[in-house]
Formats: structure tokens, C-alpha cells, sequence
């Protein structure tokens, strides 16, 4: 593959957080420690960690939200980077439809775009008359089932997931996945953050590590797996 | 983001808003126009029945000052508060930091047109019939929606670095009431010097003057200080533009962390 095919480098990438806990008191965290990796087109990398490792943060990094305090993230002009999440800026008191409709606007696609791809929204989510109803008619399996049939429509070049999978009931989660799935087949570009090794090995061909913000191990989706459930296994 | 998507994700946000706010109410969109009338009334009973100040038209001339400062205190203050209440979208989504505040902005604006209505019914009950002067109000609502554009655009982005600063704005309306001649003429201050401080340096004292000169007096206000106001708001907002633009991401990384 030439470099052309790269679409997203990071380099060195480092974060650290400042938050004031009091008058004039402090608390400084570094939360992520120089990580470099490049990703191209089709690639699907995984990030795996335990809870406060740095992968939501560096998601958010990747994702172009926020800058990291050093280091770089490289993405060419024209490539399109969402996290792609559920309920984003899903409102209580509006319905269903009101709900897709703003969220899609929110990922990017103009009124008429996300109009046209509501009735697939509603076919897609199962959710039958409850797709009029306000949202705080729903039970949590709805609402999730909203979530990820609305965050399925953005065309995009590469996908930021984090741990979105276990949604819905078992009927809706085989949807979920088939539909990611044919997303995600050809050069759609994935990077998927979980604490589970089981759900990566599934999405993802290259994995890496992340431990208190550093990389801990990078490689093939098993090999690292196999480590990280070693791992798993031998603390106390 | 294209400038024709933002547009209307701002109108959509402000109408979704405005539709989740009156599906929670009995009276739902009622509310618009209820609001502004018992604001009048409130004011009726205390400076008209209560404290009686000799002026016809004293209730008049503080609507035509009380209602246009209001839309102003209404959105600069939950507008300053936009960024900061939209973290959660924030945290998850690279748009252009001036969609929050335009959004609140936006809705104020929808209510306002109701309470405008509100307003110039009041004006033809006391017996000031429309004229073509009316049209003029039109140059001051678009100047006075930059002036709130600027205030709104810049209170956020200081309560993003500082929460603090929300407690000040929110004072600093409560000042604007008293300052910007809702309870006094403006005409009637025998200080050239103040008068003139007054009308420069808080553009409200010039609009609400130029509002009643339409509205009660039948007469067109000094078009050339709208015409300056509205040069020196156009660059402020230019300039506010640029600074979100440029601090993006750095408003972000603030609110995710706060």
C-alpha cells in the first residue's frame, strides 16, 4: 500500500488533563502517553483497555474533538471522522422521529438528507408506533434501538465506535451486527474501543493495548487478545 | 459545516426545543402570548394602580422599554450558558462552537416575534394607530439581534473558561434593567455629557429610545447612530466568529474537562 492510503496518523499523541478540584487547587492527570500508529483505508483497529486506560479520550482525540496537549493527529482534507454514538443529543420530551431527525442533522446530513432516511430509521429500529412517541416513553432497550439505527446512517470514511454493540435484546443485537457488518465490509475504516476482547476479535484485524495511557502491546487482533485476557486472568 | 446546514440545524434545534417546551405545558404554545400579557399586567397594577405616577401613558412607555429588554436579558442569559450545558454534544461532536449559542438565540427570537405582537396591540389600544414608520422597526430588530449576538457570543465563551462568570452576567442584566432607561426618558436627562455616555456606551438606551420614538411618538429615530451601531456590531461579531473558529477545539478540551 502506498502512503496515499493512509488516512489518519497520529503521532506522539499525549493528553494531559488539568481540572480544579478547589480555589486555586489542581489536579493534573496524564491520561494519555505519546501514541503513534497510523491507520488506512479499510483498516479496522481495535483499542483495548480497562476502564480509565485513556480510550475514550483518545477516541475523542482521534475523532478531531478535542486537541491533544502534544503530539499530532494527521487526517487528509476531505476524509470524514465521526464517532459514531448512540442517542447523540436525544431530547426526553421529543418523539422518536424528532429524535432521528435531529441527530442525523447533527452528524452531518442536511434536513432533506435526514428526512428521506427517516422511514429507514423506523423500519430499521423496530420500533413500530413508539417511533411517534416522546422518548421518555421508551424502556432503555428502545431508546438503545433508536440509538444505533439513527447513528447507522452517516456516510463516513472512518468510523469511531465505542463499545456501542450490547444493545437492545438478542433479536435487535443480530440486526446491529449484521448491519455493521455490510458497513463495515470493503473500505470503510474502523476504529472500535472496548474493554472486551471477545467483541474485538470479531471487528477488528489489528489491536492495540492501551495501559494508564501508554501502549502497552500492538498487533494481530489474537495475539494481543491472548495477552490481554492473561493478563485478565492472573491479577487478583 | 456548510453555512446552509448550520442555518438549519439552528432552526431545527430552536424549533425542537420550543415543541419539547409546550408539549410540557397545558397551554402549550399559548404560553407566548400569555407570558408578555401578564408581564403587562404585573407592571399595571404596580406603577399604574400601586404607585400612580401621574404619566397617561406611563404603562406604554416601560412595555416599549420592559419588552424589548427583555429579549435581550432572556438571551444572553441562557445563551451564555449554551456551551456549557451542551457538553455532552460537545464531548462527541466537532461543530462549530457557535452553533450552541445561535440555537438559544434562535429560539428567543421565535418567542419574541409573539411578544412584539403583544406589544404593538398595546400600542394601537392606547390610540397610536400604524404607520409607515412601523417599517423602521424592522432596521432596529435586525440591529438589536446583533447586539444580543454579540453579548450571547461572548458571555459563553467566558462562562466555558470561568463558571464563575454566569453569577456576573446574570447580574449584569439585572444592571442593564436599571441603565438602559426602561423606568426613565432618556430625553429628559438635563446632562448633555451623561446623555450622550449613556447613548453610546449601552446600545440598549439608544434602541429601547429609538422603539418608543416609533412607536409612541410617531417619529423616525437618528438613523445615523443605527448606522454606526450597526457597523461596530457587524465587526464585533466578525471578530467573535474568528476567535470561536479558532478556539475550537480548545473550547472543547475546557468543557470536557470542567
Amino acid at each position: 500500500m502506498s502512503d496515499s492510503d493512509i488516512i489518519l496518523t497520529a503521532q506522539n499523541v499525549s493528553l494531559t488533563y488539568k481540572t480544579r478540584t478547589g480555589w486555586l487547587k489542581k489536579f493534573q492527570h496524564q491520561a494519555l502517553s505519546r501514541i503513534s500508529f497510523e491507520l488506512k483505508r479499510g483498516d479496522k483497529l481495535g483499542i483495548l483497555g480497562h476502564n480509565g486506560s485513556g480510550k475514550s479520550t483518545l477516541l475523542r482525540i482521534l475523532a478531531g474533538i478535542v486537541p491533544p496537549t502534544s503530539g499530532r493527529v494527521i487526517c487528509p482534507n476531505g476524509i470524514r471522522r465521526s464517532l459514531l454514538t448512540l442517542g447523540l443529543g436525544f431530547r426526553e420530551d421529543l418523539s422518536g422521529r424528532d429524535n432521528a431527525l435531529l441527530s442525523a442533522m447533527l452528524q452531518g446530513h442536511s434536513n432533506r438528507d435526514a428526512k428521506a432516511h427517516l422511514s429507514e430509521i423506523k423500519e430499521f429500529s423496530m420500533l413500530g408506533d413508539f417511533f411517534e412517541r416522546p422518548l421518555f416513553t421508551y424502556s432503555s432497550g428502545m431508546r438503545a434501538r433508536l440509538g444505533f439505527s439513527t447513528a447507522l446512517y452517516s456516510g463516513i470514511d472512518i468510523l469511531l465506535i465505542d463499545e456501542a454493540l450490547s444493545v437492545g435484546d438478542a433479536t435487535f443485537r443480530d440486526r446491529a451486527k449484521q448491519a455493521l457488518d455490510k458497513k463495515l465490509g470493503g473500505d470503510q475504516s474502523l476504529i472500535f474501543v472496548s474493554h472486551m476482547p471477545g467483541q474485538m476479535a470479531a471487528l477488528c484485524n489489528h489491536v492495540i493495548w492501551l495501559q494508564d495511557g501508554h501502549v502497552k502491546l500492538a498487533g494481530p487482533v489474537a495475539e494481543v487478545s491472548q495477552q490481554y485476557e492473561q493478563q485478565l486472568i492472573n491479577q487478583p | 459545516m456548510r453555512l446552509k446546514q448550520f442555518f438549519e440545524l439552528v432552526d431545527i434545534q430552536a424549533r425542537m426545543s420550543l415543541k419539547a417546551e409546550a408539549s410540557k405545558l397545558y397551554l402549550s404554545y399559548l404560553w407566548w402570548i400569555l407570558e408578555p400579557i401578564l408581564y403587562v399586567l404585573v407592571f399595571y397594577f404596580v406603577f399604574d394602580v400601586v404607585l400612580n405616577n401621574g404619566r397617561a401613558d406611563f404603562l406604554l412607555f416601560l412595555m416599549c422599554g420592559k419588552i424589548p429588554l427583555l429579549w435581550f436579558t432572556k438571551s444572553v442569559n441562557s445563551g451564555s450558558n449554551s456551551l456549557v450545558q451542551n457538553k455532552g454534544l460537545i464531548a462527541q461532536l466537532d461543530v462549530p462552537k457557535t452553533l450552541f449559542p445561535y440555537i438559544t438565540l434562535q429560539e428567543a427570537l421565535y418567542k419574541q416575534w409573539a411578544v412584539f405582537l403583544v406589544l404593538f396591540g398595546m400600542v394601537i389600544l392606547y390610540g397610536h394607530n400604524p404607520t409607515l414608520n412601523w417599517l423602521w422597526l424592522l432596521p432596529l430588530i435586525i440591529v438589536q439581534y446583533l447586539f444580543i449576538a454579540v453579548c450571547t457570543l461572548i458571555g459563553a465563551l467566558l462562562v466555558s473558561y470561568v463558571r464563575d462568570i454566569r453569577m456576573l452576567i446574570q447580574m449584569g442584566t439585572i444592571f442593564m434593567l436599571f441603565t438602559s432607561g426602561v423606568f426613565w426618558d432618556i430625553n429628559l436627562i438635563k446632562n448633555e455629557a451623561l446623555k450622550q455616555a449613556l447613548l453610546i456606551w449601552n446600545p440598549m438606551v439608544y434602541l429601547i429610545d429609538a422603539y418608543r420614538s416609533i412607536l409612541i411618538r410617531d417619529q423616525l429615530y437618528d438613523t445615523q447612530h443605527l448606522a454606526a451601531l450597526t457597523g461596530v456590531m457587524a465587526a464585533c461579531l466578525a471578530l467573535m466568529h474568528g476567535l470561536y473558529r479558532l478556539e475550537s477545539k480548545r473550547i472543547a478540551a475546557r468543557i470536557v474537562a470542567s
